[in-house]
């Protein structure tokens, strides 16, 4: 997890997988962020496996966000996330723009 | 994701192993195999493991035992594991589902059938 | 390695099992409720049928099925084996074993022969009367897949609606929720989908590997509820899954919505937004819900709801079984060796002792010393390899004898007379080619046994002997042979008879006094008995002669014991191997013969005295240590004409008791011999079994010690005729 910081805004980059083998060691991860700013950003690019598991941390960090009165926004999303974002019907949810990936088109 | 995903089957009866074998890697996945629970401990040394595919009835170590040990490693905690089964003894299963196999198959089935299954328990 | 490989481990693996199954269904006759025995016919049918489904083959799928349900009747206690059902079930090994050979051939089963197919179809119809109602219509008529229902699309906002729950633990056990949902990808589309994120609960309470998640899904598909219901089989234990059909009823909706625990109103919305209800419909049923009068949903309607969700009952019923299927043979122990190429490791090891042999004469005669004791150690290891190859080739006899088990019972049902078979020695082993050759001759005994042997029941609770007859097949090692013994507690020879017919055939003369074994084994002269003879003789008749050429020609031999009213014993004696025996080298004039070490028992001198003594009695008998040892003097018999050396000696030899002496010109010591067959022309020479090439190159003959004990036994049986030996 890297942090590119300024002072409200944060910029946090996931990597690696966000499923069930790595649930328990990733809510921090989702969740420690929302503690330092105003506006939080999730960088997903590097996130290469994702779950129902995974969809339920964003979840949580997203509805967390709410309750804190800060905003959550995801970008850069994997293509894992991208596919299971759009089979959910949880895109709007989130509110992100996704890039249209080509094999969607 | 282009990743290859990695099935172990674990079967005594090789023509099942073969078939079943040859059906996913033809569906293009990496498949390795065991020939009872004992020889399938082994071949859980750390890698990553998608999908367990297991007979019930085996020599030296029975799918449950097996099961119920796979599930005890940490990295294959939460490796779903489908049970192969030539009839539903509800003894079995519910001994199977409490160490983790909620997924069941009645044998026989078709290549076609075993496709299927995977693919709900697998994430591309 | 490709299908048609694993097709042929299929149809090996099938055949071993149907084999199993048969020996099961005969041992169950004794032992009706044994659950080992009914599980092991249940196991291999379920194999079977485990297996066919992998490679598509259907018609033995549904054929096997059907048997299995009886079987499985069986095993759960409902019925018990009886003689019909038994007979009924070895007709399914076979008809199993007819279909695997048809696949075997490369045969469709799509295209059977009709005998084999009305067999299927008569089969099918009579197993099906063992099963109940419901049961007995599907196996009639055996679904081949979930078939697929179609319904005209031409209203396309009608969809299916998937009410989803995923159960708390489903994460955990492996189960991905939205793996399902891609997995209905596959089969239809997901035209809507509403996630319900409001279970995730907050931070603290939060166990990020429990399922917070559920799903409404407008779901369009051509496939059938039970294909859907299908798509969640490994969830559906855990996890409320419901399906509405398209064009379900609003009060089905409102059930729903009153079910399950979200908020009425939010629930609504997402009905209305996956296109199950109409904004209007919702209003007016949560409007009718606030009224009092509106009974809540009775407990019965919400179970008929909940059964289209469960699995069907009658699949639950059908697999609710107890799990068997150990007593695997230890497969991992085991490789399958092509047979021929142990045949042609054994003839190479043949060749080895041929050129290691001639390897040992070149080093004896350069007298190197060292080159010898090289070859020596080198011959032994020769020898040791030939041992161990040679047990390759060595089966036990049990296999042989159990097949047995059907014979007997096929052909008491047939003579109508209750005869059991017991087996002994199924461990002793012996070379697979002369287990494959013993199979007819002792068909041939054993039928003979049960066919004049056993009398009907009424004779032997006449004669105070147990209604039922016994054939007893046994095995055992003797020296270097293997003796099968197959005995009947049957009414025995009669010896007058068989006398009377053998003089009337001439093959004795009516003055000749026999033994009473020398009576019995009359029965195995050719032309002793003819077809019409068997109905009036009491014993044993027809094709004795055939028997006894069929054990020749594997150098073995065949005798019979009979007590008249107790039974009769016959006897095949067998080598243990056909390829390679220890060999005694023996010298006559300027040949080698090879005469089988195991048969010779020690080496005398002949003195001159006892030559002369010999020469001028008429018989050739001499004396060893008291007792009279008949001899052949092989000069004379192999027509040597060369003057006798001034020494000569015996080799007294044993066969089945019987010892005789060959007088030899030299003794030359051990030799491994690589039997090779002799052509046609010997045939009918009893006095050899073979011939080998010794290490110089030069040919021996190898004689046969049995055949030279019977052509002896001939000479003092009948010391007017002059002795021949060419039978």
């Amino acid at each position: 997890m890297t942090e590119a910081a300024t002072e409200l805004h944060h910029r946090v980059a996931l990597d690696g997988p966000l499923t069930i083998y790595t649930a328990a060691e990733s809510k921090a991860k989702v969740l420690d962020p929302l503690k330092a700013g105003t506006h939080i950003e999730f960088d997903l690019a590097g996130v290469d496996e994702f779950d129902s598991a995974g969809l339920q941390l964003l979840i949580l960090a997203k509805q967390e966000a709410a309750r804190r009165g800060c905003s959550l926004s995801l970008c850069d999303h994997s293509p894992a996330v991208v596919e299971l974002l759009e089979l959910s019907g949880l895109v709007s949810f989130f509110g992100d723009p996704l890039l249209i990936q080509p094999h969607l088109a | 994701m282009s990743t290859k995903k990695t099935i172990l089957i674990v079967d005594d009866s090789i023509s099942i192993r073969q078939v079943v074998s040859m059906t996913l890697k033809g569906a293009g996945y990496d498949v390795i195999e065991g020939c009872d629970g004992k020889d399938a401990l082994t071949k859980l040394d750390g890698r990553k493991i998608h999908l367990i595919v297991s007979d019930v009835n085996m020599p030296n170590m029975d799918g449950i035992a097996f099961v119920t040990a796979a599930k005890k490693l940490p990295a294959y905690k939460f490796t779903p594991v489908i049970m192969l089964t030539t009839e539903s003894g509800a003894d079995k299963k519910s001994a199977g589902q409490a160490a983790g196999a909620k997924a069941w198959m009645v044998k026989p089935f078709q290549p076609a059938q075993m496709l299927a299954a995977v693919s709900k328990l697998i994430l591309p | 390695m490709n299908i048609d490989d694993v097709l042929k481990i299929f149809i090996a693996e099938s055949q071993e099992l149907l084999q199993q199954m048969e020996d099961a269904l005969l041992q169950i006759e004794q032992n009706p409720h044994d659950p080992d025995i009914i599980n092991a016919i249940f196991r291999a049918a379920h194999t079977i049928k485990g297996s066919a489904g992998l490679f598509g083959l259907d018609a033995i799928v549904s054929f096997t099925h059907v048997a299995e349900s009886v079987l499985d009747r069986i095993r759960s206690g409902e019925m018990a084996f009886n003689d019909t059902l038994t007979a009924l079930f070895l007709q399914v090994c076979d008809q199993l074993n007819a279909l695997i050979a048809h696949v075997d051939a490369g045969g469709s089963l799509d295209e059977l022969e009709p005998a084999l197919q009305k067999q299927g179809v008569a089969l099918t119809t009579n197993l099906s009367h063992y099963l109940s109602g419901e049961l007995a219509v599907a196996a009639a008529a055996p679904q081949r897949a979930t078939q697929v229902v179609r319904e005209s699309s031409d209203t396309p906002n009608e969809h299916w609606h998937l009410s989803l729950r995923f159960g708390p633990d489903v994460l955990r056990n492996g189960m991905d929720p939205l793996a399902f949902l891609r997995y209905l990808n596959t089969f239809g589309q997901i035209v809507h989908i509403v996630t319900l994120t409001e279970h995730v609960p907050a931070a603290d309470e939060m166990d990020p590997e429990t399922n917070y998640l559920g799903f409404e899904v407008a779901f369009a598909t051509e496939a059938d509820k039970e294909t859907i219901e299908g798509a969640f089989e490994f969830v559906r234990e855990d996890s409320q899954i419901r399906i509405f059909p398209p064009n379900s009823k609003t009060v089905d909706y409102i059930q729903l919505i009153n079910e399950l625990p979200e908020e009425d109103l939010r629930l609504g919305e997402m009905l209305v937004r996956c296109g199950a209800l109409t904004q209007s419909e919702l209003e007016k049923a949560l409007l009718k819900q606030s009224e009092p009068e509106a009974s809540p949903a009775p407990i019965g309607e919400v179970l008929i709801n909940e059964q289209n969700v469960q699995p069907q009952v009658v699949t639950a019923a059908l697999q609710k079984q107890k799990q068997v299927k150990d007593n695997r043979t230890a497969e991992g122990n085991l490789i399958r060796v092509d047979a021929n190429k142990l045949d042609q490791l054994i003839n190479l090891i043949g060749e080895l002792i041929i050129a290691g042999a001639g390897t040992q004469l070149a080093a004896q005669q350069s007298g190197a010393a060292q080159l010898v004791e090289s070859t020596g150690v080198l011959s032994r290891l020769v020898e040791e390899v030939r041992d161990s190859a040679l047990t390759l080739r060595m089966v036990q006899i049990g296999t042989t004898f159990n097949r047995f088990q059907r014979v007997v019972r096929d052909v008491s049902k047939e003579l109508g007379k209750d005869i059991v078979l017991e087996i002994s020695g199924g461990d002793t082993e012996l070379d697979k080619t002369v287990v494959e050759k013993i199979g007819d001759p002792l068909t041939h005994l054993i039928r003979n046994s049960m066919d004049h042997g056993i009398e009907p029941a009424s004779v032997r609770l006449e004669r105070g002997k147990p209604a039922q007859g016994t054939v007893r097949l046994n095995a055992y090692h003797e020296s270097s042979s293997i003796v099968i013994e197959v005995s009947d507690d049957g009414g025995g020879l009669n010896k007058d008879r068989i006398l009377r017919k053998a003089i009337e055939r001439g093959l004795v003369s009516d003055n000749q006094s026999l033994t009473d074994k020398e009576i019995f084994n009359l029965i195995f002269e050719p032309g002793f008995s003819t077809a019409d003879q068997v109905s009036s003789l009491s014993g044993r008749g027809v094709g004795m002669d055939v028997v006894k050429k069929n054990i020749t020609a594997l150098r073995g031999t065949v005798d019979l014991d009979s007590i008249e009213g107790v039974g009769t014993t016959t006897r095949i004696r067998l080598p243990l191997t056909l390829a390679i025996i220890d060999g005694f080298l023996i010298g006559v004039g300027k040949a080698t013969y090879v005469v089988p070490l195991d048969m010779v028992e020690e080496c005398i001198e002949l003195t001159s005295d006892q030559s002369s003594a010999a020469r001028q009695s008429t018989s050739d008998y001499i004396d060893l240590r008291g007792d009279a040892l008949p001899f052949i003097r092989l000069r004379e018999l192999f027509a040597v004409e060369d003057e006798p050396p001034r020494r000569e000696n015996v080799v007294v030899v044993n066969y089945a008791g019987n010892r005789a002496g060959l007088v030899v010109d030299q003794l030359m010591g051990e030799f491994q011999t690589v039997i090779k067959p002799l052509g046609k022309i010997f045939d009918n020479n009893r006095a050899l079994g073979g011939f080998t090439i010794l290490g110089s190159g030069a040919v021996a003959l190898i004689l046969s010690v049995p055949g030279m004990i019977g052509a002896i036994a001939q000479r003092q049986a009948a010391p007017s005729t002059a002795m021949t030996i060419n039978s």
